[in-house]
């Protein structure tokens, strides 16, 4: 948006010269605009630690992880045990109570479903088609995902379209989520398909870097075009041979992308711009009242 | 020794200020433009409907224009994208005018307190009447109505060259 001045009458242009003149020239506000956080703290950015991307391998090494961790607890306490045993006899003492191992708690019915292998069959062809092109394929909660490389992406998409067994004429959604914790990627981008002639849902995954453009969807789902813009100008992520990459959502001339976790929620500072212009005659007036104190006589009357 | 019998003539002529007459027929007839932000919207419609019959004001004549209308409702939430649009709308729009920021997020930016959303349109355009609520019910609007049609009628021509000439002392 050009925020161009309206054409100012002559008395307002002599104002403001006589002004400058006796006041210097007005200072522009430091850009961006920063708010201060000290006397809000709740407008701070508080990045996050963890990388809560769902997958059967994260799953699986978050069970591990936990599972070594009670396994080094329990040789810890038994050995503790070994040893006070041996000190309690060399000293004639009663021997010491023996550790006993804590059993874990059956889990209610109502927890999350984990991810479980992919044994579905639209999941397995699409391992065989594209065989190491599969980084990531699991089911959760009847929920289909697969994590495709990045550089297979267009041909994925074409392949569910296309293959007769698969058929999925629907891309429902595309979004990105961003993982500002995470090492080796800094983004995903998801796509919904839906085979409306199967009843099927699918999930496809891609993770990205930072500055990595992905190829556009809309050559193989024409409905990608409006999804992919509105992920640039929330995120930033760019898509090779997309027919439009502008924002969607934003003003054109906006700066930065707010879905990013670093972007604060109240912004930076665009939607504070005043855009009304002196109509009530407010600002002439203590113009006026300035050039008086000054000794400068602009008053003179205005025909309308 | 009673009050003093009306003549003929004062009984077919009315004596008041061209100011007063002026006055009266502004706020009689309020004509406002018919635009929607948000949810807020829906109340104003209700308002304008049959049950609550802004009509009964004079004012149920929503104008398709900016050109024709003299009060614009802004009902609904103010982004960022859309503040210029409604400040090109306010300036195609003939003195004398009024503004009402009908609602929570046309008053201070309700519960946007975000990136995107104006906080008040009076950061836009000047406001004569704010009506509260989320979103507030028509009752309300009529209520804030009445209020604007008191200010047309207390309001006086020279309230505009004031601040331009000096006054006679």
């Amino acid at each position: 948006m050009s925020n161009e001045k309206p054409v100012q009458p002559e008395v307002d242009q002599e104002i403001d010269l006589a002004l400058e003149k006796a006041l210097g020239a007005p200072q522009a506000p430091p850009a961006p605009y920063v708010y201060d956080y000290k006397t809000s703290p709740n407008r701070q950015v508080v990045m996050p630690k963890t990388v809560p991307l769902s997958g059967l391998n994260a799953y699986l090494a978050e069970k591990a992880a936990l599972e070594a961790a009670e396994e080094a607890k329990w040789q810890k306490a038994q050995a503790d045990y070994a040893a006070a045993k041996a000190k309690a006899e060399a000293e004639g003492a009663p021997e010491p109570k023996a550790p006993v191992r804590v059993q874990p708690k059956k889990e209610p019915d109502l927890t999350v479903p984990v991810p479980s292998e992919a044994k579905d069959p639209d999941l397995l062809r699409l391992m065989a088609l594209l065989g190491d092109g599969v980084e990531e394929a699991f089911e959760q909660s009847g929920e289909l995902t697969c994590q495709v490389a990045r550089e297979r992406l267009l041909e994925t998409l074409k392949l569910c379209r296309e293959d007769a067994a698969l058929k999925y004429e629907m891309l429902a959604d595309e979004t990105a989520t961003h993982f500002p914790a995470a090492k080796d990627f800094a983004f995903s981008v998801v796509y919904h398909l839906t085979s409306i002639s199967r009843s099927k849902r699918l999930r496809l995954r891609i993770l990205i870097p930072e500055g990595f453009e992905p190829q556009s969807a809309v050559q193989v789902y024409a409905g990608a075009n409006w999804l992919e813009r509105e992920i640039f100008d929330m995120f930033g992520i760019r898509f090779q041979n997309h027919p439009d990459m502008t924002r969607i959502l934003c003003p054109e001339d906006w700066e930065a992308h707010p879905l990013r976790k670093e972007y604060p929620v109240v912004g930076w500072g665009q939607r504070d711009v005043d855009f009304r212009e002196d109509r009530s005659g407010m600002l002439n007036r203590i113009a006026l009242e300035k050039a008086g104190q000054l000794g400068i006589n602009l008053k003179r009357p205005k025909a309308e | 020794m009673g009050m003093r019998e009306p003549s003929i003539v004062e009984n077919i002529l009315i004596t008041t200020k061209v100011e007063k007459v002026l006055n009266w027929s502004r706020a009689t007839s309020v004509w406002p433009l018919s635009f929607g932000l948000a949810c807020c919207a829906i109340e104003m419609m209700a308002a304008g409907a049959a049950r609550f019959d802004f009509d009964r004001f004079g004012s149920g004549i929503f104008r398709a224009s900016p050109r024709q209308a003299d009060l614009m409702i802004v009902a609904g939430t103010v982004s960022y994208k859309m503040a210029p649009v409604i400040k090109q709308l306010y300036d195609q729009m003939p003195e004398p005018k009024w503004v009402m920021a009908l609602g929570s997020c046309a008053t201070c930016g309700g519960p946007f307190d975000s990136y995107h959303a104006v906080q008040g349109v009076d950061k836009i355009i000047p406001v004569d009447v704010y009506v509260p609520g989320c979103p507030p019910r028509p009752e309300a609007l009529i209520y804030g109505f009445m209020k604007l049609q008191d200010k047309i009628m207390n309001s006086s021509l020279a309230d505009r060259y004031r601040e331009v000439f000096e006054p006679v002392e």
